[in-house]
């Protein structure tokens, strides 16, 4: 069959007059920005409108933004891999063993520097790893990165046989705030993304990932090292978990134990496409994640201000959410394509 | 045209109209089948077969035009209607579920149309399907699970699946590519022997030797048009592949005759060259290479002509290192290289292939028009090849969009926004700004209208003569072959069969259609 009768494309008509709603829609589908923007500023009338007063306290709001750092830098890492249409199932694994890492070397040899280089390094190297069995031995991602999703958890159980480690009070640099409500995690949460906000807008790598996950085998074929750019996102990704490794030492109180960003992967997953980070790749700008991860603090924060305390409870929103959230995005793509 | 008795006719369709946007697949044609008869419907890519095809089994709806089933006027929303008039289609995608028998298939597609069949009585649609069989001399087991059929047996269960619902209009398309010659053998049985029941087939193919043998009448499509209905009894090859290549020259010829044309020297070192090449098959799909031999001087447009299944593709990609050789040599200025990837190919050798197939494997449809000009040449629009130097992009952009004409709202819209032809502008920006030596071009104006087709051959020749590159251009059209080729090659079946200097088109029109009717003859 020829081209000609699969040909659908539409004719972009100038002039036309379009109704409102429909002028709204089609920017809301055709601005990256706008996706997440939207659910952001909903969700923060809401919390305000319920309680201003506790929701807009200070110590509320950096408590929001030490919960935030860590997920957004997770989602960070999996829009990377979403954006090229794959998916990474293992942020929280990754995360929590770069938490258990940087616990048991800083306990070894008190050396804090130290102990942050060679886990970054360490998670790099397991990105790399996952880089290198999905663009370079073209298994899928998914079947990959479960994989990894088990291993990375295994391995921090057998390290420590179950049992947490307590104390590490030298991460509390991470909580500080110069005066502000502004912890240094979230600063440097906020260096991170405007690093690859940079690094996807102006960069050939940041475009060839986009250009993957819209039409993978025209950029084979384009001559550019498509292989190559998937393997350095992945790489990148899990550089980006162990930074959110370590910072969850300091946001969780400076214990760690095996369990330590446990199912994190999803709130990485939902905090990517609530930011507009389309599952069908190809799309979402690289803030999204950020608001994203907003989104889900703010919800998880309403929840307990309403009196929600429960885990479970906050799981099964979240759950929710995603399934809200996913199909959307999924079919408002297929009508701008 | 009227039909004398519309009630001697099966189906008539007449002056169907089909427009996609920025291209008529189908202009006007007409179109009818009796009872008893198998139809042929020839052409090449894009002529417009599946069109037709589609419109009478209610995919599509024509634009313009009528439908008369057996003397009846319909409207065809869906296959379901079609279906319901009596109309099977047979795709080379069979449509069966390969878990359950042949029995099963047959009942569970049967038990939409015939009511008989929803109660799902086994023993008694057995003796209905062993009468079948019989009665059509085929040799299936109906408690054999579908996986484990070839694919003309697949087809063969297809058929009878349509029989069992009463179907007697029977659509083939291209029934025969994926199939062994034995296969092919299985299927022509079939067929004749739904002729002889006095059922219609349209038979849908792109090759004539198949269509001169089984066909009783013959209708040649081309760019959308009919050309005419032969009887297949009284014409022959030549007429045949004359009508689907097209016999006058209608089109722009862009190498002028009385121009002093290369000769091929053996003083001169080709840019690239081509010795013994064979290939291995990756995919069922692919058609082997055996033997091919090409050169390709500088400064040089070469085209090389063949209709489906040539091998061209193929041919495109084992310069960029894409099919998979198993004999011969690449030669680049004189020196035996291997090429490994596209990349490589790009940045070592400047060798740069712009795909037949732009939806799949050509344009980035969420990028911009401007990025998707600028994925292959980086190292012109970065520094370093790492930071995007948007200034540079933009202007060279700008200039591309202006010199080929390129129609867009703006550089910054998704490409998927552009009709056919200016995606087809945009990828071959692409190919400029590489700055490639080689441009390897494959197919490029398939699927898009007349004018832009016309300006896409007059780019290609300007390309060449401007900045000195070379192109290889692989076309299914003999017209655009002999209207941008220096040299033109005629590749058949994998392998190049013969090679001319374009001096003048129109002998060499007249040679290649004769080497094509020996090799169908053959």
């Amino acid at each position: 069959m020829s081209t000609t009768e699969k040909e659908e494309e539409i004719v972009v008509v100038k002039g036309k007059r379009k109704s409102p709603l429909r002028a709204f829609l089609d920017f809301y589908n055709t601005h990256d920005l706008a996706r997440p923007l939207l659910p952001f500023i909903a969700i923060l009338i809401a919390a305000i409108s319920i309680s201003p007063e506790y929701f807009l306290a200070p110590t509320n709001l950096k408590v929001l933004l030490y919960q935030t750092s860590p997920i957004a830098l997770l989602a960070l890492g999996e829009a990377l891999t979403i954006i090229m249409g794959s998916i990474d199932l293992t942020p929280g694994s990754v995360a929590g063993f770069a938490a258990l890492f940087t616990g048991l070397i800083t306990l070894n040899s008190g050396n804090v520097p130290y102990a942050i280089a060679l886990t970054l390094l360490v998670t790099t190297a397991i990105g790399a790893l996952n880089g290198f069995l999905v663009a370079r031995l073209k298994i899928y991602s998914f079947i990959v990165t479960l994989a990894g999703l088990e291993i990375w958890r295994a391995v921090d159980l057998s390290i420590t046989g179950g049992s947490p480690i307590y104390g590490l009070y030298q991460y509390g640099f991470l909580m500080q705030d110069f005066h502000t409500f502004i912890p240094l995690v979230f600063i440097i949460t906020l260096i991170v993304y405007v690093v690859f906000l940079f690094i996807l807008m102006r960069t050939t790598w940041g475009r060839i990932i986009y250009a993957i996950g819209s039409n993978e085998e025209a950029v084979h074929l384009s001559g550019t090292h498509a292989s190559l750019a998937k393997f350095l996102a992945f790489t990148v990704a899990g550089f980006l978990y162990g930074v959110a490794g370590i910072m969850l030492i300091a946001t969780s109180a400076y214990i760690v134990d095996p369990w330590t960003a446990y199912g994190y992967e999803l709130y990485a997953i939902a905090a990517a496409v609530i930011g507009g980070i389309a599952l069908t790749g190809g799309t979402g700008h690289p803030i999204g994640p950020l608001l994203g991860a907003f989104v889900l603090t703010i919800l998880t924060n309403i929840l307990i201000i309403m009196g929600y305390t429960q885990y479970t409870i906050q799981e099964i929103i979240i759950g929710i959410i995603l399934i809200a959230a996913a199909p959307a995005l999924t079919r408002g793509l297929r009508w701008v394509k | 045209m009227q039909h004398m008795n519309e009630q001697n006719f099966l189906l008539i369709a007449e002056g169907i109209t089909k427009i996609f946007p920025g291209v008529v697949a189908l202009d006007n044609v007409s179109f009818d089948l009796k009872p008893g008869e198998i139809h042929g419907l020839l052409g090449q890519n894009g002529a417009g077969k599946s069109t037709l095809l589609k419109i009478l089994y209610g995919y599509y709806a024509p634009d313009k035009g009528r439908i008369i089933i057996k003397g009846n006027e319909v409207k065809l929303k869906t296959p379901r209607d079609a279906r319901n008039h009596g109309i099977s289609f047979s795709t080379q995608e069979v449509t069966l579920l390969p878990h359950l028998t042949v029995l099963e298939n047959i009942m569970l597609l049967g038990s939409y149309w015939n009511k008989e069949f929803s109660y799902f009585n086994k023993e008694k649609i057995l003796d209905y399907v062993l009468e079948l069989i019989k009665e059509y001399g085929i040799e299936i087991n109906p408690n054999e699970k579908v996986r484990y059929l070839g694919t003309a047996n697949k087809m063969i269960v297809q058929v009878l699946a349509s029989l069992s619902m009463n179907a007697d209009i029977f659509l083939f398309d291209e029934p025969t590519s994926p199939l062994s010659p034995y296969e092919v053998e299985k299927i022509f049985n079939l067929i004749n022997m739904l002729k002889s029941k006095g059922k219609g087939v349209v038979f849908v193919t792109h090759r004539v030797d198949e269509a001169l043998k089984i066909c009783d009448r013959i209708t040649v499509l081309r760019n959308g048009k009919k050309i005419g209905t032969v009887d297949a009894h009284k014409t022959n090859e030549e007429e045949l592949i004359e009508m689907m290549l097209g016999t006058q020259i209608h089109e722009f010829y862009f190498v002028k005759e009385g121009k002093e044309m290369k000769e091929i020297t053996k003083i001169e070192t080709p840019l690239i060259e081509l010795r013994g090449i064979y290939s291995i098959p990756t995919k069922p799909t692919e058609v082997p290479l055996r033997n091919v031999n090409l050169r390709i001087y500088e400064n040089e447009v070469v085209a090389v002509f063949g209709i489906i299944g040539a091998g061209k593709t193929e041919l495109g990609k084992l310069l960029i290192g894409i099919t998979k050789m198993a004999r011969g040599d690449i030669y680049y200025k004189g020196k035996k290289i291997k090429i490994k990837s596209p990349a490589h190919a790009l940045s070592k050798y400047g060798i740069f292939y712009l795909t037949e197939d732009r939806r799949a494997e050509g344009i980035i449809p969420l990028l911009s028009v401007l990025a998707n000009m600028s994925i292959s040449a980086f190292k012109n629009v970065s520094l370093g090849g790492i930071l995007i130097n948007a200034f540079k992009e933009r202007e060279l952009g700008t200039r591309f969009v202006k010199e080929l004409n390129i129609k867009a709202p703006s550089l910054y819209v998704r490409a998927s926004n552009l009709s056919g032809g200016n995606q087809q502008k945009v990828l071959l920006a692409r190919a400029l700004m590489t700055s490639a030596k080689l441009l390897i071009i494959d197919e490029p104006t398939v699927g898009i209208d007349i004018g832009t087709k016309i300006e896409i051959r007059r780019i290609i020749r300007e390309i060449s003569s401007k900045t000195g590159i070379s192109v290889l251009v692989l076309t299914s059209d003999l017209d655009e072959a002999l209207g941008i080729g220096e040299r033109v090659y005629f590749m058949h079946n994998g392998t190049i069969v013969s090679e001319y200097t374009n001096n003048n088109p129109d002998e060499i029109r007249r040679k290649i259609i004769s080497d094509f009717s020996n090799i169908v003859k053959k």
